[in-house]
């Protein structure tokens, strides 16, 4: 049966009704009689000692139910990370000194917004304000002020790292040594956030001995451990129910401590307990996303192949340690994915400072790598003499590539991506054709390429996904599963699957999703692996099912197992159409002959079952994924040489996400992230000083709006296939195609300009900058030719 | 305790003052209310917190997104930045009055052919701007497209299916509608 029904097909939105008629039920949606309202003290210092803390007073006012502060916590610390090399470095509420602006304090519940708000500026305070440091390189230095003085010291000669990731393989000496070319760049990325529309929101109800909490979230299985572990409950007395996401795009995965905070005030009051963070305080005081400083030396052969890469990566990580060592780490493999590199020395630090802490963001750390070494890799083109889409076709991995941390590249490869980007947008024809524009005009076109490869389904906590397939008597389904749809589309996924597998229409499935005491456990939705790890839970709980239908109907009609299929909610014999049972029929007669069964189908699946656990964050050491995503973008870019202003016009994305199963949303994913990577490379930037946000809102943070929309084409290499009850090998797409699209944009830029920017965002003065500086140096140029002559 | 006038002070409460509650209309999806507002009470809170009516959505609650936008007297306001009080006696359209019972209006319908939709928290605000757009233009330019829905940030969809999607119930394409 080779024909596909459902997968591989752009069936619209299972949530899509509900989202567009106002009934989709998001955190902030869901009201409880008898709710209060918790607000949170933050600190206004970046680095200072709480010499007293009186709550008294706020305690007092009419209306108060309840304040926290450290003291009416169990002091368990938690972290993003929580290995035996980097334990848990942060409390829910600040014991003794502050780290960052906007690090929670105190907690108050009251009966309505204003009076929790009034509560708040009746906490006293006396503070002993410490030296800070915001500058990952200062605070680097010997003489830095400490962050974390109690903190293990990590080995090494620098201060305040948080941690750090080391490896190399062949003699990166050696390589530089034999190689023709060498050369040393740096780059360096701002401070940007993820502009999720869906603010920060918790419910929490804390019913006699049980927790019901309502929370905005990637991932409820994550967010029930790490809640349960800080209030020092079982898993069992807290349950994470179900609520539609308002985007998160990376910032809603680690606990915060509303969260905890709405939790131990409900327990303390008895009652319903709600904090929705107000957006500038998301600004200034939630988690961004992190800024890396790239030093990159690589030598290549005079014909581009790349001999040997140095690597040194420096990340702002902030006051606590976050996600900053993963984002050290990733930094490391989103270098070796997409070219061979036969001789590497990469570190990675991860540097605290005095700023908020920082979280993952779409792709995490991906885009910036990619920037730095796609930028590179132009510019050591250049100077070969050679073109960008040769020097990567030369480079780049192909199907079947081992690489260096034992992963295979399987059946994807980037050397398809690149070729086929290039021909489609007519690269090379279109490269370089500014230079011949008309003098009148002051824009400038330009067009460059980028790429990148991102993996899928990596092992993190809970490392796998169940699905359970309940069938009803009338043959319909409901589907349990612990994914959240946060907009990417795995409820939709999830049916179209199951609708295959089970050969029932998309409008017999109900699913039933994230709620952690009636759903299997689930990866969530923050490692690029719902629809390989989840679709392939969801596949065999589907096939389960299937087999068990298959096993009664064979016997009550008599006819071998082999000899029947499954089509519209019917069994039939394969040979005579006529021999057939319902699927009504079937569950009826397993009812009636096996113990009353109905028919219930399960289903697991992770990534690598052979590897116990994600790989040593410090060493590298151990597999990652099956699953790597290949991409090559083209980006084609206006400038204005007047004014400075760029901005994307066309973009191009030729990716490998393996079978898509529903291809609207993989074009859904493709429009969202080139959008938000035209906001990183010419509009975003967090502008902070001494930790203070600048720019707490949207008017003053530039996010794409319908003005900057660049038409998006793409392409998809598709490599694998689905096949009804065989394992499939779909891929990454929703993270690793906003990073191949900032280089090309940085890449285009130069094509237009000539001027090679080696920081985001490339502003107007930036470009306005350059272009005065190839002006000078073509001038230059021209008197020491003319004194020469 | 009574609280001294400093604390007061401190907290931002005006002494020996209660903020007087008025007594308000508004008909909202065709239904009138008489809702007891404060004078500080925003359009979105009356509609999303008294009235319960919590399809229409608060994000940036400054006025920066257009997250929480809807019809007063058929024209866009944004709801987190008008007062309640000022729309006494008014119509006030929300997301959920766009459906006529099941039947979902063209413009519904068409977010969900052109997968204008993702995360579905700035669906209802771009619905509502983009209704009152095509209600007052039914055949607009992108041009106009692009001016009627500036105010409404999407971080997911990138914009190009909500223009699809607006173009196609102008019937001026869109790209081709998705099965059912």
């Amino acid at each position: 049966m080779s024909e596909l029904n459902y997968v591989g097909k752009s069936f619209k939105r299972k949530d899509g009704p509900d989202k567009v008629t106002g009934k989709a039920v998001y955190t902030q949606d869901v009201k409880l009689p008898n709710t209060l309202i918790g607000r949170i003290l933050r600190s206004p210092h970046a680095h200072a000692r709480i010499v007293r803390i009186d709550t008294s007073r706020a305690r007092a006012l009419p209306g108060v139910k309840a304040v926290i502060t450290v003291d009416d916590t169990k002091g368990i610390k938690h972290g993003f990370v929580e290995t035996p090399r980097y334990p848990p470095d942060q409390e829910v509420l600040a014991r003794g000194k502050v780290v960052h602006v906007g690090e929670e304090i105190a907690a108050v519940a009251a009966i309505d917004q204003i009076t929790a708000q009034q509560a708040l500026a009746l906490i006293d305070i006396e503070w002993e304000i410490l030296p800070a440091v915001f500058d990952p390189e200062e605070a680097m230095k010997a003489d830095a002020p400490e962050i974390h003085p109690s903190h293990p010291k990590a080995p090494g000669k620098h201060s305040n790292i948080g941690g750090s990731t080391e490896t190399e393989w062949g003699d990166v000496e050696q390589g530089f040594a034999e190689s023709d070319y060498v050369r040393e760049d740096r780059f360096e990325c701002q401070l940007r956030t993820h502009g999720y529309l869906e603010p920060h929101a918790t419910l929490a109800h804390w019913e006699s001995d049980k927790l019901n909490v309502w929370t905005s979230s990637m991932g409820v299985f994550v967010k029930r451990a790490k809640l349960a572990k800080v209030l020092d409950l079982p898993y069992s007395s807290v349950r994470i129910h179900k609520a539609y996401v308002g985007g998160t795009f990376g910032g809603k995965i680690d606990l915060y401590s509303h969260e905890y905070c709405a939790s131990r005030l409900s327990m303390i009051t008895g009652r319903p307990v709600q904090i929705t963070a107000s957006r500038e305080e998301i600004f200034s005081a939630f988690r961004h996303a992190q800024p890396l400083i790239l030093e990159i030396k690589t030598g290549v052969k005079k014909d581009g192949t790349i001999v040997a890469q140095r690597i040194r990566a420096i990340n702002n990580a902030g006051a606590f340690r976050g996600s900053g060592v993963v984002v050290i780490f990733l930094a490391w493999g989103f270098t070796m994915i997409p070219y061979r590199i036969p001789n590497l020395k990469y570190e990675g630090f991860s540097v605290y400072t005095n700023h908020t802490v920082r979280a993952p963001q779409r792709g995490h750390g991906a885009p910036k790598v990619r920037f730095a070494i796609e930028s590179q890799m132009d510019m050591i083109a250049e100077a070969l003499g050679i073109d960008p889409i040769a020097i990567r076709m030369r480079n780049a991995r192909e199907p079947g590539e081992q690489l260096p941390n034992g992963d295979n590249t399987h059946r994807g490869g980037l050397a398809a991506c690149v070729a086929l980007a290039a021909e489609k947008s007519d690269f090379l024809a279109k490269r370089g054709r500014n230079r011949e524009q008309s003098p009148k005009s002051t824009i400038r076109r330009g067009i460059g390429i980028g790429a990148s490869a991102y993996m899928g389904g990596t092992l993190i906590y809970p490392n796998g996904s169940g699905v359970i397939v309940k069938m009803n008597d009338d043959g319909s389904v409901i589907v349990l599963t612990g994914a959240i749809d946060i907009g990417q589309g795995s409820e939709t996924v999830i049916s179209q699957i199951v609708a295959e597998e089970l050969a029932i229409g998309m409008g017999d499935i109900k699913i039933i999703a994230a709620d952690t005491d009636v759903t299997p456990q689930d990866i969530g939705a923050w490692i690029s692996g719902n629809t390989y790890v989840t679709g392939n839970a969801a596949r065999q709980a589907a096939g389960n099912a299937r087999e068990k239908l298959l096993q009664v109907a064979a016997e009550k009609m008599d006819v071998p197992v082999e000899q029947l299929l499954c089509r519209d909610k019917v069994v039939y014999h394969r040979l005579n159409a006529e021999v057939k049972m319902t699927y009504r029929e079937v569950i009826a007669a397993s009812v009636a002959s096996h113990r009353g069964d109905t028919i219930i189908g399960e289903g697991f699946w992770r990534t690598m079952r052979d590897e116990p656990t994600h790989p040593s964050l410090a060493t590298t050491k151990g597999r990652w994924t099956e699953n790597y995503a290949f991409s090559a973008q083209v980006a084609e870019v206006e400038v204005d040489i007047e004014t400075g202003e760029a901005k994307l016009v066309k973009a191009l994305t030729v990716h490998d996400c393996g079978f898509p199963i529903n291809p609207q949303l993989v074009k859904g994913q493709i429009d969202g992230q080139i959008s938000m990577a035209l906001g990183h490379a010419f509009m975003e930037e967090v502008l902070t000083k001494n930790g203070y946000t600048l720019n707490p809102n949207w008017l003053d943070y530039r996010m794409p709006t319908i003005h900057n929309m660049a038409i998006s084409e793409d392409a998809d290499v598709i490599t694998e296939q689905y096949r009804v009850g065989q394992p499939y090998r779909t891929k990454e797409v929703g993270e690793g195609l906003i990073s191949g699209i900032l280089a090309a944009m940085g890449n285009a830029v130069y094509d237009a300009t000539g001027v090679r920017l080696h920081s985001t965002p490339f502003s107007a003065e930036k470009i306005l900058a350059g272009l005065r500086a190839v002006e000078y140096a073509a001038k230059k140029s021209r008197q020491d030719e003319a004194a020469q002559a | 305790m009574e609280m001294s006038a400093s604390d007061a002070a401190r907290a931002g409460i005006a002494a020996g003052t209660k903020s007087r509650t008025r007594l308000i209309s508004l008909c909202v999806n065709g239904e009138w209310h008489e809702v007891a507002v404060k004078p500080r009470n925003m359009l979105v809170e009356v509609i999303r917190d008294t009235i319960g009516l919590t399809g229409t959505k608060a994000s940036c609650e400054s006025g920066t997104c257009g997250a929480c936008t809807v019809l007063v007297e058929g024209r866009p306001v944004l709801g987190c930045i008008t007062l309640a009080v000022e729309c006494d006696g008014k119509q006030v359209q929300t997301v959920e009055g766009l459906a006529e019972g099941e039947k979902l209006s063209a413009i519904q319908e068409a977010f969900l052919d052109q997968g204008a939709v993702q995360c579905g928290f700035c669906t209802p605000g771009m619905l509502m701007s983009a209704t009152a757009l095509l209600r007052r233009n039914p055949k607009p330019t992108r041009e106009d497209i692009n001016k009627a829905l500036e105010g409404n940030l999407c971080r997911c969809t990138g914009y190009n299916a909500i223009v699809d999607a607006v173009l196609q119930v102008s019937g001026q394409g869109g790209v081709e509608p998705v099965m059912e």
